[in-house]
């Protein structure tokens, strides 16, 4: 069952309360969070988060088409490293 | 890994022989895992042999392929477990600000002001950007760098190195990031 729309999203407040300071400086870091659980918001597109996997923070850069899903989506909590074979990587 | 095997990328690899005609089950390493019949012949290892391929169908965990040059199950048979490798240059141009993994693995990163910060040792993605993992010397843990062009502003394959401007709080000497 999906999450009452009246609730509106779920985000953890230290994300925002993060996030908001990181913008407000115009620094370019990596804000540390630990909320896999939290839904990814517009305010957010631009930044880079480090998404906790309970061992390391991956670094998420935050793009449009991620709005409404979770941190931890983006940050697995196994590694599984294929061939590079012919595998490209786009630098956006 | 010597100069010989940046020439040559591994595409696949034989996973045994499939029925008696002399077909091995091909397991494909590419990203569209039909694409390895596309990349000419391929080679061993080491060098020693070299295949075309055509592959027959489609089979649980990979192809049906018929190498040339292989005619039986006994030799099918003995090619079990041999990687396969194409030549870099049989894969096709990418546009601008696209690479290969194969090019970018091993590559030297440097910071802005032309300090060493490790090498490349693979390129991952997890469903945003692509992440390149360095190997920093005197660590035991990897970091992992965002492929961006403001991360990244400067690949330079020819000769070898990236130079890199990683946000604050990425390496962990940085110390916490809010």
């Amino acid at each position: 069952m999906s999450r009452s729309v009246w609730k509106g999203p779920f985000v953890d407040s230290y994300v925002l309360k993060k996030a908001e300071k990181t913008r407000d400086s115009g620094r370019n870091e990596v804000i540390k969070i630990w909320s896999r659980r939290s839904t990814i918001l517009p305010q957010f597109v631009g930044l880079t988060f480090g998404v906790y996997n309970g061992r390391k923070h991956i670094p998420v850069n935050v793009t449009e088409d991620m709005i409404g899903q979770k941190f931890g989506e983006y940050s697995p909590t196994r590694t599984y490293y294929g061939h590079a074979a012919d595998k490209k990587a786009k630098r956006k | 890994m010597g100069q010989d095997m940046h020439d040559r990328v591994c595409v696949g690899a034989i996973a045994g022989a499939f029925g008696v005609k002399g077909e091995v089950r091909l397991k494909s390493f590419c990203a569209e895992p039909s694409a390895i019949a596309d990349y000419g012949p391929l080679c061993t290892e080491d060098g020693a042999q070299s295949f075309n391929l055509e592959i027959t169908r489609a089979v649980k965990g990979g192809f049906a392929v018929q190498l040339s040059g292989v005619t039986g199950k006994e030799e099918a048979d003995a090619l079990r477990g041999r990687r396969l490798f194409a030549d870099r240059s049989a894969l096709p141009d990418l546009p601008t600000d696209e690479y290969y993994h194969a090019d970018l693995i091993g590559l030297t990163v440097l910071d802005t002001g032309g300090a060493e910060l490790g090498q490349v040792r693979t390129v991952l993605n997890h469903g945003a950007t692509d992440l390149l993992e360095i190997a920093v010397p005197g660590m035991s843990d990897t970091v992992l760098l965002p492929f961006t062009l403001q991360a990244v502003p400067t690949v330079d394959i020819a000769a070898g190195r990236i130079v890199a401007d990683p946000p604050d709080g990425l390496w962990p000497d940085d110390g916490d990031a809010g």
